[in-house]
């Protein structure tokens, strides 16, 4: 039984990192937070190279489930991207 | 004593012995207010993503400063009077990081990339 549960839940979580078929593959990324990791770039408006990789094609910012990153961490990328769209940055 | 980065935008049609007077202009304010500048980066001319008062372009001056509330206050008190800026940006940082040049090295990469064209 609890094998199926696990099963299940696998299940429920690939089910939320895809929101639709449509949805271009560049958007799945490690299960891990990408960016807690050992070496991981820092969070700055000023790093847009980084900051586009967690915005949609219309400029919306990726909600964490998809991209896996962590509370913490999407917290700071969301209050960054806010600082790069006040400077017309992204 | 806080750090502080401050980014402003000047307008597109605003000349580089301008931006030269601006970036005086608010260092001699930063220092009237017992601040100091650590650092301070022309980023050049970059496209905006969008329009701002009908500019497709602006002027990226980044200022690094070390100071009070103070300094902060009069320099967007200023800022926000003037007609040559579109925008400023005040982040309060715990710490700098004098290495890493996110705009500079761009400008260089694309140079490279334009001269391995020719």
């Amino acid at each position: 039984m609890p094998k199926r549960q696990s099963g299940n839940k696998k299940g429920k979580q690939s089910n939320f990192a895809k929101l639709s078929i449509f949805q271009p593959n560049k958007y799945k990324f490690k299960k891990s937070c990408p960016l807690s990791m050992k070496g991981a770039p820092i969070i700055d408006y000023k790093n847009i190279k980084l900051l586009k990789k967690y915005v949609s094609e219309n400029g919306k910012i990726l909600p964490s489930r998809i991209t896996n990153v962590s509370q913490k961490k999407q917290r700071e990328l969301s209050l960054s991207i806010k600082r790069a769209r006040n400077l017309a940055l992204l | 004593m806080n750090l502080y980065e401050h980014t402003i935008i000047a307008r597109q049609d605003v000349s580089q012995s301008e931006i030269k007077q601006l970036t005086e202009k608010y260092s001699k304010i930063v220092e009237k207010y017992d601040g100091e500048i650590v650092k301070t980066e022309n980023w050049g001319l970059m496209n905006l993503s969008y329009l701002i008062k009908k500019n497709r372009k602006g002027s990226y001056i980044h200022f690094k400063i070390k100071g009070n509330g103070k300094v902060i206050d009069n320099l967007e008190k200023n800022e926000s009077i003037d007609k040559k800026l579109l925008r400023h940006l005040t982040v309060k940082v715990k710490r700098f990081d004098l290495e890493t040049n996110y705009f500079s090295r761009k400008e260089e990469n694309e140079k490279k990339k334009e001269v391995s064209k020719n």
